[in-house]
């Protein structure tokens, strides 16, 4: 984990975390707030059936009024609302950090993912849900682990605030290491701009954990110069990870970029639905609300 | 291995390698640095991208300095050397004399070109073949010959030097130029000392006895290069000479132009050969002439005189390998009229008894107009009346005495440029001739020499005098002049310390003309009568041209009929001061004082001449001040018309014939010519270097047209 200078209650770094959480908590706001089912039966409020009573069962769920009726001992049960638990996963590499040097007040990539990521998280605990965070470059950086309670957020939030992008991708071998230590069942969010060259071991690890029962949704997150490469003019290209730099007129390369990026996003769309990955494609310029609704949307589709 | 350049100051043509750049560095768009997070897709990218902009705009630079580079190198003519050394006349530092023949049999045709430039190229070659610390030295082997370049180390000079040369308009002098190299050799800086001779081996070039001598003190073997081979076509035809002469005898006055045109081939007839006549810009007249084999055959222009401007012309044949002897010019000073006063000393009451009816009538045909003699007869009591220097030429004809003090009048007239005829007969008193006109006549009245009705008459001797007077007489009307029969004339003794020249003379050697100068006029004694009294010449038909141009000689309007025809490098002499020549180029030079007077040698191209003589000293030297600075073109308004001549090329140079190695051992036994062809040359120099400038040309040529594709792929 990179040191980090920054104090954790830092003034800057409460700024941050305000300015986050008023920003999720905006976008939470009106959204239709779900609840997650389970299929298990289980201590609720929510009546689903009667059973007879065995032994074992407690005696404080049998219904009375049914006994008395029926002179027969009905146990009542209710629906189980489990506490789903949900990791999610950020990419924290250097790439993550690109700002476009004519960005015209569009959000920084990085700060997308953030908002994104408190937003899920928010939206999360409201329904009670556990959630965790990790964030990773070619390690991982920071781990929170999933709890439930609404403090936690606030643990989200200073984790996000203090995140800086750095470092190298390395998706498939983090996740890959992760596998092991992700619950079994659960919602596992993975947040990146997929910009490493290694993508098949990440599609085969996520393969591996949608397998074990997870679910899977992915954000995949682009800075639209990205995916247009607007640039004109000799310009040499840093990499914000690791690649040597390359000097280049874009006009020359664009339509070969664009034609690369979009086969592989392409790849991304196609591939993942069959291996159980909800694939969700956002472009900084798209607003949160339109990625947070999708992954309504979706939620609410599971459990009817 | 080395690299020499014929023309190194065109290596400067590589600073223009900073245009391609500065247009790079003008028009290179500012490079900016991003940070992006895509690197490697844009690596991908541009691996399969087949539009590379940025590497290409530096290739284009590179492409472009390059292409300048190797024009700049072409143009300096590299020659690329092994060490391997020279197979012919062994390795190290030399010191060659080079004899190259700049005569204008060079001039001719050897393909697109002709001979000249071939030679050139193989000398600068030779020169950039030079070993390093090598001398080197060029003759000109045209006549006269001359030294170009001295010795020098620098292989560049030669090429600045001949670069732009062409053929002079010379005849071959190889013995006058071997005997320069050769002195240039004996004064060599180097031991290791060689000669070679560039030419054509026209034989011409090889005549003249200093030969041997030379061939003695030439320290090398002699490399001979024989350009003979390269020529192309023949030398059919050449303008063997051109005359020009104003008809007399005829009612209008008329130039004839007589070309004699001479078939250069030993068995090839010439039929309809087309023959041009030039006046000025302007084509006169054309027509054909059939030559035979080996021979000459002549043409004759006729065109009508007008008025009395010099006429400049040419003659020009149809064109064959060698252009230079095609073309003859000429030029013609139609006569202007000339007053002159006839004093008869015998006149008479019946017009053909006088002294002067004969010469009135020969001076003067048909019309002023037409002679272009204006006479005045005068007797001696109207000479009173007469002014002297309202004439030209006073002729005294049969006079006993003057009046008083008259004979001073004369003197002075002819002092100041008057020209003086005396003629004899039975009215001039001897003694007053020989006692009162000494200052103007070199000799004294002797005796009068009469034959008698059996003697033998007095006859003239015309045969061989090459006074130009006589120049015009064709061999028959001489033949009339010699019999004609005098029987009575006056023998003459010189005067003493009297400067005087017998322009005629008869068969017995008594001189019949006699011509003097004095001042700046001229006195001429006629010994006879010129009436019929004492011989019967008047009634000759070679009495009216006779006459006639001794009236013009006198009057030095001759003059301009004297010099036709001066080869081309042969000075021209002239006695007067001031006198300023315009060559056919159209500039002016000064004469300059020679043995014979005044001197002009600059008669490099064949044209017509003019002579001018300025009006004073001072505007000569003020003109001599304009003409050190740049060259003169214009004359001063008052500058005298003194007459032409014309420079044309001398024909033995375009004779048919070369020399052969054979000859060579014939006429010089015992030496030895290294004898070869500009090929073989050629090919012994590319064993030590090989002339770089066409493949650096062929390679420059190559990155434009790949530099026009990237542009237009661009």
């Amino acid at each position: 984990m990179p040191e980090n200078t920054q104090s954790p209650y830092s003034p800057e770094v409460l700024a941050r975390i305000a300015s986050l959480k008023i920003r999720a908590l905006n976008l939470v706001e009106g959204l239709l707030s779900g609840q997650h089912r389970s299929r298990h039966k289980g201590s609720s409020v929510e009546f689903a059936e009667y059973k007879d009573y065995t032994p074992g069962d407690e005696i404080r769920h049998i219904d009375w009024k049914v006994v008395g009726k029926t002179d027969k001992y009905h146990v009542k049960q209710f629906e189980q609302s489990t506490n789903l638990k949900a990791t999610i996963l950020l990419d924290a590499s250097g790439s993550m950090g690109y700002l476009s040097p004519e960005s015209g007040g569009r959000p920084a990539k990085m700060d997308y993912a953030k908002t994104l990521v408190a937003s899920l998280a928010c939206l999360l605990l409201r329904q009670f849900d556990a959630v965790g965070l990790t964030a990773f470059n070619d390690h991982v950086v920071n781990h929170i682990p999933p709890r439930s309670k609404a403090s936690h957020l606030q643990h989200i939030l200073h984790g996000l605030a203090t995140l800086e992008p750095e470092g190298i991708t390395r998706l498939g071998t983090v996740i890959g290491n992760m596998v092991e230590r992700l619950p079994g069942r659960g919602l596992l969010i993975l947040v990146s701009d997929l910009l490493s060259p290694h993508d098949d071991e990440l599609k085969r690890n996520l393969k591996l954990l949608c397998s074990r029962g997870l679910e899977v949704i992915l954000f995949h997150i682009l800075d639209p110069d990205e995916l247009t490469l607007p640039f004109d003019g000799d310009i040499v290209f840093e990499s914000l990870e690791d690649d040597p730099p390359v000097g280049l007129d874009p006009e020359d390369i664009r339509e070969e970029y664009q034609k690369l990026l979009q086969g592989q996003i392409e790849t991304w769309k196609r591939d993942m639905p069959g291996q159980g990955v909800d694939y969700v494609f956002l472009e900084t310029t798209t607003p949160l609300e339109q990625g947070l609704s999708y992954y309504l949307l979706k939620r609410n589709s599971l459990i009817k | 291995m080395s690299l020499n350049f014929l023309s190194p100051v065109y290596l400067f043509g590589l600073l223009g390698i900073a245009v391609p750049v500065l247009i790079h560095l003008l028009t290179r768009r500012q490079q900016k640095t991003i940070r992006f997070s895509a690197v490697h897709l844009l690596r991908q990218s541009q691996k399969r991208s087949v539009r590379r902009s940025a590497p290409n705009r530096l290739l284009l630079l590179l492409v472009r300095c390059l292409g300048v580079a190797l024009l700049s190198l072409a143009l300096a003519s590299p020659i690329f050397s092994r060490d391997a050394g020279d197979d012919l006349i062994g390795a190290g530092p030399r010191a060659v004399a080079f004899v190259l023949d700049d005569s204008y049999s060079m001039s001719w045709k050897a393909g697109e070109r002709t001979v000249f430039p071939h030679a050139v190229d193989t000398l600068l070659r030779e020169v950039a073949a030079l070993p390093a610390g090598s001398a080197y030295s060029i003759v000109l082997a045209s006549s006269p010959a001359r030294i170009l370049l001295d010795w020098t180390g620098e292989t560049a000079q030669a090429g600045r030097l001949l670069k732009t040369a062409s053929p002079s308009h010379r005849s071959t002098r190889i013995n006058e130029a071997l005997e320069k190299a050769v002195a240039l050799l004996e004064a060599a800086p180097l031991k290791n000392r060689h000669l070679r001779l560039l030419s054509d081996m026209d034989k011409n070039g090889w005549t003249g006895e200093p030969f041997s001598k030379t061939m003695d003190r030439i320290p090398a073997r002699v490399k001979l290069i024989d350009f003979s081979g390269l020529r192309t076509g023949t030398n059919l035809v050449a303008l063997a000479g051109v005359e020009v002469r104003q008809e007399f005898l005829t009612h209008s006055r008329v130039v004839r132009v007589n070309a004699r045109v001479a078939n250069l081939t030993a068995n090839e007839p010439l039929n309809r050969l087309r023959i041009e006549l030039w006046l000025g810009e302007k084509k006169q007249t054309e027509g054909f002439i059939d030559v035979p084999p080996g021979g000459e055959a002549e043409k004759t222009f006729s065109f009508p005189l007008e008025g009395s401007d010099p006429i400049d012309g040419r003659v020009t044949l149809a064109d064959d390998s060698l252009a230079a002897d095609n073309t003859r010019y000429f030029t013609f000073q139609p006569d202007r009229n000339i007053r002159v006063l006839v004093v008869d000393g015998d006149p008479k009451t019946v017009a053909h008894q006088s002294e002067t009816f004969y010469l009135e009538n020969a001076l003067n045909p048909f019309s002023v107009a037409l002679s272009n003699i204006e006479p005045t007869v005068s007797t001696l009591s109207e000479l009173a009346n007469r002014n002297l220097f309202d004439y030209s030429v006073v002729l005294i004809c049969n006079v006993r005495e003057f009046p008083v003090g008259y004979e001073l009048e004369l003197e002075k007239f002819v002092m100041q440029g008057g020209a003086l005829f005396i003629s004899l007969g039975d009215q001039v008193a001897a003694k007053y001739y020989n006692e009162r006109l000494g200052n103007l006549l070199p000799v004294t009245l002797n005796a009068l020499q009469q034959s008698g009705p059996g003697d033998k008459p007095f006859r003239l001797k015309v045969v061989g005098n090459e006074h130009p007077v006589l120049a015009i007489f064709k061999p028959k009307e001489i033949e009339e002049m010699e019999d004609i029969r005098f029987r009575s004339l006056y023998t003459v003794l010189p005067r003493e310390g009297a400067a005087m020249e017998t322009a005629l003379s008869f068969q017995n050697k008594i001189p019949a003309v006699i011509e003097s100068t004095i001042g700046r006029g001229k006195v001429l004694l006629y010994v006879t009568s010129i009436d019929r009294d004492w011989n019967d010449f008047p009634i000759q038909p070679t009495f009216l041209p006779w006459v006639q141009r001794w009236i013009k000689y006198s009057a030095r309007s001759l003059e301009s009929l004297l010099r036709q025809d001066l080869t081309v490098g042969a000075p021209f002499s002239w006695s007067e001061d001031r006198s300023w020549v315009r060559t056919a180029g159209g500039r002016l030079h000064p004469m300059r004082p020679g043995n014979e007077g005044f001197t002009f040698e600059d008669t490099n191209a064949p044209g017509v001449y003019r002579l001018y003589r300025m009006a004073s000293d001072e505007d000569a030297q003020r003109l001599e001040a304009q003409a050190a600075k740049r060259p003169l073109i214009e004359l001063p308004a008052n500058a005298k018309p003194r007459g032409a001549f014309t420079v044309n090329v001398d024909l033995k140079e375009s004779a048919p014939g070369r020399m052969h190695p054979e000859d060579l051992k014939e006429r010089f036994p015992g030496f030895s010519f290294q004898w070869t062809t500009p090929q073989e040359n050629e090919r012994g120099l590319q064993a030590q270097g090989f002339p770089l400038a066409t493949p650096l040309l062929l390679l420059m040529a190559g990155f434009l047209l790949f530099e026009g594709w990237m542009v237009r792929r661009e």
